[in-house]
């Protein structure tokens, strides 16, 4: 019994000293849902935060409220000052990086959010053309609150593959991985609205460069497994097969959708390197302007063979551009990683490898229907 | 831990009725008038007690409320009219009577007279007889109003006990249906029935069932959820460990499955033990309706109390703690419905949850007649009422609402208190410590469960020790040629319930 009472002023005791845990009562607190890193103009880091608080007075509002500082979290501690409530980062949805900061270093900024547990790290990562500030502070007429407008364009293009993903737990992935390179969606203001203007290509943490959002697609070819793409191309007149049509147009426009990918890639030779890239896509065609008599599988097998060149031709545009600007976006490196034994892979020594690097693309691309409506 | 009772045979009493009885044990006087007197002063003469001379030497004595009249009438006083009167033996020929004896014993005698027996006397004969004519107060049989389902029999037990065990035995007919009376209770002597199926039921249950009932030591027993109480495994935990139920259709399930019943004289609600924490949940309806439904009403009950027991803790917890769980698409509503609020979601909660129990209380204890305007005193009035003078969130509201609603999913009234109670304590941890209040909480039912036993069987059983042919018949319940085996938990001398047949029989 003396045991038992023991235990019993112990546990007591201990529901006591525990219940002083700091509370975090939602209608107590800012969520900040959005926050952009911009490089400052007096201090070193420019923070605009996208702060959702509720009031009994006014319901719900959105501030945005601009700060600079040493530090991320010294801005956090400026930024709470100008605020009636304690701001908490675990509602956070997407970081923004200015372009004048990815080109200079995001290292930092990646590193501090991925240590703070309370941050998700299925947050998106995007980088904004021009200041930031412009961005988050101007007073859209159809916006109400900009933060989860941003995180709902992101969303929805990545989810519908239009864009390649870029979740923090990505972007780590790839920053810290030897063979890997970061790319994320460019967001830019546009008159009244929010767009999504290309990729940024980063060579370790620096942005090197940019594709447009077009070439997104052949990125995410290249990088990924399409489930369900939709994609537009062109066949120029040199393309064009010429018994498919008997007035050969100049060129021929094409639409698909269920576009389902698959990639394989194979080292072939470590010395160079050189890497053989099989690309197996299956997809049905929405819309074929002019006409083309799809009844005959002759004519399919040509048009399929004319897409696929077509796709060659783009994918080894795409993978030239990054190799110029030395950014391995496609994840070559990592086979090369994974394939050569000892090969103790730095970013440094990949991105000498990589200037040189062979590819050799195949592209099969199989019609599956056509004339079929979303 | 095994806390002692203070109800059990260790602990002597000595009680004083059974010392008045001893004083007056002998043989019973032949003298009529010293017979009389004697009586009596046994029964402390009470007003209802009726004396009548037939003929001078033969005498009635019954107690006026406690025989049928009828009986009485037709039976008794009719044949004794003509008939002449020699001795105890040639009465007790002539009376049609089904339960009549002859006894010499004066103990017997008093205790047949407060039974409903009639005493017949005859001067110069130490013995008397006894025409056991008893007045069966029982109100009819009707639909069993706490445990109503829409498919199956519409009947219930009532208060008396040989009506109970008749409807018992028209369920089950055979010679194999045991039935053991016990008399519980020093003043009250209440009768008390075990029954159960020989051939299917397990001895050593059944000796630990009769051992339990002969060892209590009680002064009355006026309810058989008393009864279940102190013959519990462990009468400290809330959980109930014996099923309590008014529907003979149930009770007759679970003898055909083995387990053993109890029923109580005066209370409708029949004990069946052992049982597991999962059968609580299982509805009687659920064995008349095809499987598919079935088992969509096991899963929908067993998610609704998952729901009750932790909806509004999570709620609190998320608010309190955890705003970094709550979905974009719940952030606003949720924040907005908060901002007029200004206790703290523990708070908050706590009160909606007393609220929501005055209600039901009230509801409970009001007439029928009244009750409905509590239901729109509590529904409407006070819930729009608490939302609008921002005392409340709209949303916890719901989920109050919801987690009350799903506790009484429960077809057992019993678990389904202890499921509504059991949500406070969770609510007050996790305004604390969160989610991990929460947690620990969960695990201190969990382990708290495992510990039980019911009737030495393991509580949680088929789940823990897992049994998987018994898994087919609890949570779900798949077709009947998958559940031919009676439930592990009962330890049946018999398995098997039914050969196995083929799923899809061959045509003939």
């Amino acid at each position: 019994m003396k045991t038992l009472s023991f235990y019993i002023i112990l546990l007591f005791i201990v529901s006591l000293l525990a219940g002083c845990v700091q509370t975090n009562i939602l209608d107590k607190v800012g969520l900040v849902t959005l926050v952009g890193y911009d490089v400052g103009t007096e201090e070193k880091i420019s923070t605009t935060a996208v702060v959702r608080e509720v009031n009994p007075e006014f319901q719900s509002n959105v501030q945005v409220i601009t700060t600079e500082n040493k530090t991320s979290k010294g801005n956090r501690m400026k930024t709470n000052r100008k605020l009636s409530k304690k701001i908490m980062v675990g509602q956070m949805r997407v970081i923004l990086l200015s372009e004048e900061l990815a080109k200079d270093n995001i290292h930092h900024y990646i590193e501090t959010n991925l240590e703070n547990a309370t941050v998700s790290n299925s947050l998106y990562l995007a980088v904004v053309e021009g200041q930031m500030a412009p961005l988050l502070e101007y007073k859209y007429n159809n916006i109400e609150d900009v933060g989860q407008h941003i995180y709902r364009l992101l969303q929805q293009n990545i989810e519908q593959e239009h864009m390649i993903s870029s979740t923090l737990h990505e972007i780590a992935h790839d920053m810290y991985m030897a063979g890997d390179d970061i790319a994320m969606p460019i967001i830019k203001k546009d008159e009244e609205l929010v767009g999504i203007a290309g990729i940024a290509l980063f060579k370790e943490d620096k942005m090197v460069g940019r594709l447009s959002a077009e070439d997104s697609f052949f990125v995410k070819l290249i990088r990924d497994n399409f489930k369900s793409g939709i994609y537009e191309t062109v066949l120029q007149k040199d393309n064009v097969p010429s018994d498919l049509l008997k007035n050969k147009p100049n060129e021929i426009s094409l639409a698909f959708d269920a576009i389902r990918s698959k990639r394989d890639i194979k080292l072939v030779n470590p010395t160079t390197p050189e890497f053989d890239l099989n690309l197996k896509v299956k997809a049905q065609i929405l819309e074929i302007v002019p006409d083309v008599n799809m009844d005959d599988p002759k004519k399919v097998a040509k048009l399929e063979k004319a897409i696929s060149k077509n796709l060659t031709s783009d994918i080894i545009r795409i993978i030239d551009y990054g190799k110029s600007i030395e950014s391995d976006v496609f994840g070559f490196g990592e086979k090369y990683r994974s394939s050569v034994r000892g090969s103790n892979l730095t970013k440094e020594k990949w991105h000498e490898l990589y200037k040189n690097m062979k590819v050799n693309v195949k592209v099969d691309f199989v019609i599956m229907r056509n004339g079929v409506f979303e | 831990m095994k806390i002692q009772l203070p109800f059990t045979k260790s602990k002597k009493r000595t009680t004083v009725v059974k010392e008045t009885i001893k004083k007056d044990i002998g043989m019973i006087t032949p003298l009529k008038n010293e017979f009389i007197q004697s009586i009596k002063d046994a029964t402390h003469n009470p007003a209802d007690l009726m004396i009548k001379n037939i003929s001078p030497n033969l005498t009635l004595v019954y107690i006026d409320n406690l025989v049928n009249d009828v009986t009485l009438n037709n039976h008794i006083l009719a044949s004794l009219q003509d008939k002449p009167i020699d001795t105890p033996e040639t009465i007790k020929a002539s009376l049609s009577i089904p339960e009549i004896n002859i006894s010499a014993r004066f103990e017997v005698v008093v205790t047949a007279i407060v039974n409903g027996s009639v005493l017949l006397h005859v001067e110069g004969f130490s013995e008397v007889i006894l025409a056991s004519i008893p007045k069966q107060e029982s109100r009819s049989l009707t639909t069993p109003e706490n445990e109503s389902q829409v498919i199956g029999a519409q009947i219930g037990f009532n208060e008396n006990l040989s009506t109970n065990v008749s409807l018992v035995r028209r369920y089950i007919i055979s010679p194999d249906l045991c039935n053991e009376n016990f008399v519980l209770g020093n003043r009250t002597n209440t009768s008390v029935a075990i029954l159960y199926i020989n051939g299917i039921a397990n001895e050593q249950m059944i000796n630990t069932l009769r051992q339990r009932i002969t060892d209590l030591d009680i002064d009355a027993l006026i309810d058989s959820a008393v009864l279940a109480e102190m013959i519990d495994d462990n009468s400290i935990s809330p959980f109930p460990q014996m099923l309590l139920t008014e529907r003979p259709d149930r009770f007759c399930d679970g003898l055909l499955n083995g387990k053993l019943g109890v029923l109580v004289d005066g209370s409708s609600m029949a004990i069946i033990c052992p049982q597991s924490f999962i059968e609580f949940f299982q509805s009687q309806e659920d064995k008349n309706l095809r499987w598919q439904i079935a088992t969509f009403a096991r899963l929908l009950r067993f998610s609704a109390i998952l729901l009750s027991v932790f909806l509004t803790p999570i709620y609190v917890g998320a608010l309190t703690f955890h705003y970094e769980v709550i979905p974009l698409a719940f952030l606003v509503p949720l924040s907005e419905s908060r901002a007029l609020v200004p206790f703290p979601p523990v708070f908050e909660a706590l009160l909606l949850e007393f609220i929501i129990e005055l209600l039901r209380e009230a509801g409970a204890r009001l007439p029928t007649k009244i009750g409905q305007t509590i239901g729109i005193v509590g529904g409407i009035v006070i819930g729009t009422a608490a939302v609008q003078a921002g005392i409340t969130s709209n949303i916890l509201l719901i989920f109050v609402a919801l987690s009350a609603l799903a506790s009484f999913t429960t077809p057992s009234y019993m678990m389904g208190n202890v499921i509504r109670y059991i949500r406070f304590p969770i609510i007050i941890l996790a305004g604390f410590w969160g989610y991990y209040g929460i947690m620990l909480a969960f695990c201190f039912i969990l382990i708290h469960l495992l510990r039980q036993t019911s009737l030495g069987a393991p509580y949680l059983s088929p789940f823990y020790p897992p049994r998987l042919k018994g898994m087919a018949d609890s949570i779900i319940r798949l077709p009947l040629p998958l559940t031919t085996k009676r439930p592990d938990i009962t330890r049946p001398t018999d398995q098997e319930k039914y050969n196995k047949e083929p799923v899809n029989p061959k045509n003939s």
